[in-house]
């Protein structure tokens, strides 16, 4: 297991964004020994990282129709437990089939999972209403998969605080202005610290995008492009804990086909748009109507279910620009270093991706930075055991 | 490549201790006197204080009352004139609804402050009301009764 | 589907606005400060949405604590109209033509509206456990004879209690209900951690002594902890526990 003790610093990587990307590349690099500061506008993972329905992909969802998600997400998953442990409902997940078009997709999703290494067990309707009681009782069949649960923000805290203490300067509330551009090189950022209300300057040998949605946004104070749409869904959660296990519809992609346990909620999503901006989203009205008529079929208590909340969450899709839906762009994460693509030096930017595949997508992240900064360190953030999500308030 | 200069600005400041909010109007750190957005325990809480308070004060009282025996039949019979008038009798069941007050609240702290009784703490309150007020109304008809 | 999304919820330019006084502060302030912000709100838009507005087109120095917006993760705990809330559920609409928001009680403000958590968590014993039972839909069948349905703590760690709480303001030495909350719900169901030294730890008179059942931080819970009666609760077992300690004394 590796250690959590701050190494000699080398270079200084200056991270812009404090969502679950940005934690786990400020534990990666930490822990290569790179010097690393992280500035997030507002607090960590406020920005689509806390706002999603908690759930630890199976990857089963992505099975058919997009099997590099898929693979991800299932590698992803058992890291994740046995890095995090104590911070998962690990109770699975289902698969439900409603309807006989449903069903039409059955031996599709269940050849998928075999091929993808996610491991799958079929049950009759009977077994299935014996491990959750509150299903549609009209389901057809049900597969269980290595779904899970996860507090989205206290899950992703876990690598700020082990960050932390390997060395990082995690900063909240302070907000990029501008990038210092130099002779096509990225040299560091303007920031306003909202702490003290000033503005000051951070230096850095590499800028990493780790803005989600709003990659584009922070990319154009670089001069450079990259191809990631902001893309909302709206989340309903309802009082009372409807189910124990995550439930899933089994069809192709769709609104409203995933219903998640949280705590003692029932969170029902999603849906899909794309926007322009990713701030100031709306919660329309229909989109949430839909979303109890989903999960209705899937779970008929969601009609009657006590509203909790409802909001919108923009994820970060990456894909040319006329995809406008947001559901066929790929879910695969990507690292751009702009030097390559743009002729920028001192710049990456780091995008796509699901909270599931954080420390995958920092890994991946990682060694473009340290290839670029010309330090040889592997990765170690497969192994290491990371702190509790209060360490990182210890004083 | 560029020099990896200072940090991100700040660090000092934030590490200070930040002003601390109490409850209280406004920005005034005026501690635990906001009635904004209290419920029952809350004011049972403060009833039980003023009540304590008043029996105290009460307590005084009464100490210095029972000297007047000091000095004599004469002056306690003064008293007792004073002690008969509808004012006075009314404060006698000012005190008692303090005494039912203090004493059943009391015995529901008890009950629930012990964890003998940890979920009904509301439940226990009203039910100390309508005991309260029975006896507030039988004992308030008996003493102005007591004139005549 | 997605192409015809409808803007019904976004506030018309002759929509009621309603006036917010937030409470400011940044580090260097002599003293904190408030800003006054006319927001234009609908029927059902929340105290979060109404301030991140004030964020977006007013003033972007305004210093906001939220993550979830579903009452998950407890970080946007303020004080509205001297309630403890949540923003993210708190609908704007019953709340008054003016609407005071402060950050919460008893814990250092770090900037405007967010507080310093770490005097929140120094109040907690050091291992934080929580995952729990599900005690929720007891009669379906898990995976196997021995497997349960795990589920995590209700507590989200907002604070709400500590600053509903009157007592905290006349010992700071006190842990306070959520720390006290949390003592018991491990010492209820310990999943194999060590509840001797949780007791030793409560037993205090600034542990679970210092609490005077004014229940505030009960009403005060968005997430059903209900730490008032969890401290009488502990109470009750560090009673029996001494009763027990004194009997081997003596005997």
């Amino acid at each position: 297991m590796a250690t959590l003790e701050p190494r000699t610093p080398d270079a200084h990587v200056l991270i812009v964004g404090g969502g679950g990307t940005g934690g786990a590349l400020a534990l990666d690099l930490s822990l290569r020994g790179v010097k690393v500061t992280l500035v997030e506008r507002g607090e960590f993972t406020s920005g689509t990282t806390g706002r999603h329905h908690g759930l630890l992909h199976s990857g089963a969802r992505y099975a058919v129709d997009d099997q590099e998600s898929a693979v991800e997400c299932i590698e992803e998953n058992r890291i994740l437990r046995r890095i995090c442990p104590g911070s998962f409902e690990e109770n699975d997940g289902l698969f439900v089939a409603i309807t006989d078009e449903d069903m039409a997709y059955y031996d599709d999703f269940v050849t998928g999972c075999a091929q993808t290494g996610i491991p799958t067990h079929e049950l009759t309707p009977s077994e299935a209403l014996a491990l959750e009681p509150n299903l549609n009782p009209g389901l057809k069949a049900a597969v269980r998969v290595p779904d899970a649960t996860m507090d989205a923000m206290r899950m992703p805290l876990r690598f700020f605080a082990s960050a932390q203490r390997a060395g990082a300067d995690l900063r909240n509330y302070m907000e990029v202005l501008d990038l210092l551009v130099h002779d096509r090189a990225v040299a560091g950022a303007v920031v306003r610290d909202h702490v003290t209300g000033k503005e000051g300057e951070i230096r850095a040998d590499v800028v990493v995008n780790a803005t989600g949605p709003w990659s584009e946004q922070l990319a154009k104070m670089a001069g450079v492009d990259v191809p990631v749409r902001p893309s909302p869904g709206v989340m309903l959660a309802l009082r009372g804990r409807l189910c124990n296990m995550v439930v899933n519809r089994l069809h192709h992609s769709g609104d409203g086909d995933i219903v998640v346990p949280q705590r003692a909620l029932s969170i029902v999503g999603t849906s899909s748009w794309t926007v322009d901006d990713p701030d100031d989203l709306d919660v329309p009205d229909d989109h949430v109507r839909r979303m109890y008529e989903e999960g209705a079929k899937l779970i008929p208590a969601v009609g009657r279910a006590e509203f909790r909340a409802a909001w919108s969450a923009a994820r970060p899709l990456i894909g040319p620009r006329e995809a406008d839906s947001g559901r066929e762009l790929s879910r695969t994460f990507k690292t751009y270093d702009h030097r390559e693509t743009d002729g920028i030096e001192g710049f990456v930017t780091i995008t796509g991706g699901k909270g599931t595949t954080l420390r995958g997508m920092a890994e991946l992240s990682a060694d473009v930075i340290c290839r670029k900064l010309g330090i040889a360190a592997e990765c170690r953030t497969r192994d290491t055991v990371l702190l509790p999500h209060t360490a990182l308030y210890a004083a | 490549m560029n020099d990896s200069a200072a940090g991100a600005p700040g660090r000092e400041a934030r590490q200070e201790r930040g002003p601390v909010q109490r409850k209280g109007f406004g920005l005034a750190p005026t501690g635990w006197v906001d009635p904004r957005g209290r419920t029952l325990g809350a004011w049972a809480f403060a009833g039980n204080r003023i009540t304590g308070l008043g029996l105290v004060f009460y307590l005084y009282l009464h100490l210095g009352v029972l000297t007047t025996l000091l000095w004599g039949a004469h002056a306690w019979g003064r008293f007792l004139g004073v002690a008969t008038t509808f004012v006075f009798l009314g404060l006698d069941v000012v005190l008692l609804f303090g005494l039912l007050y203090h004493g059943l609240n009391g015995v529901r702290v008890l009950l629930v402050g012990t964890g003998l009784v940890p979920h009904r703490e509301r439940a226990l309150w009203w039910a100390g009301a309508v005991i309260g007020t029975i006896v507030l109304l039988g004992g308030a008809l008996h003493i102005l009764g007591s004139r005549s | 589907m997605p192409n015809d999304v409808e803007e019904r919820d976004r506030a018309p330019a002759s929509a009621e606005t309603r006036r917010f006084r937030v409470f400011r502060f940044k580090r260097g302030d002599e003293r904190p400060h408030t800003d006054d912000f006319d927001v234009p709100v609908g029927p059902r838009t929340t105290v979060f949405e109404a301030l991140r507005w004030i964020q977006l087109h007013r003033d972007r120095t305004l210093a906001l604590r939220h993550s979830c917006l579903h009452a998950s993760c407890g970080t946007c705990g303020l004080r509205v109209n001297g309630r403890e809330v949540l923003a993210c559920v708190t609908g704007v609409r019953d709340l008054g033509r003016e609407i005071s928001v402060e950050p919460i009680a008893n814990i250092p403000v770090l900037t405007d509206l967010v507080v310093d958590m770490r005097e929140f968590y120094a109040r907690f014993p050091d291992e934080h456990p929580i995952l729990r039972h599900s005690e929720f839909l007891e009669d379906a069948s898990p995976h196997g004879a021995t497997e349960e349905h795990v589920r995590l703590e209700d507590c989200i760690e907002c604070g709400l209690c500590l600053s509903a709480c009157p007592v905290v303001v006349t010992s700071e030495r006190y842990v306070g209900p959520a720390a006290l909350a949390f003592a018991q719900r491990v010492v209820e169901e310990p999943r194999g951690a060590e509840t001797v030294n949780l007791l030793t730890w409560a037993d205090d008179p600034d542990g679970a002594w210092r609490c005077h059942a004014i229940f505030e931080c009960t009403a005060a819970c968005p997430s059903n902890v209900d730490p008032a009666a969890r401290i009488m609760a502990l109470r009750g077992t560090l009673l029996g526990r001494r009763l027990r300690a004194e009997r081997t004394e003596r005997a």
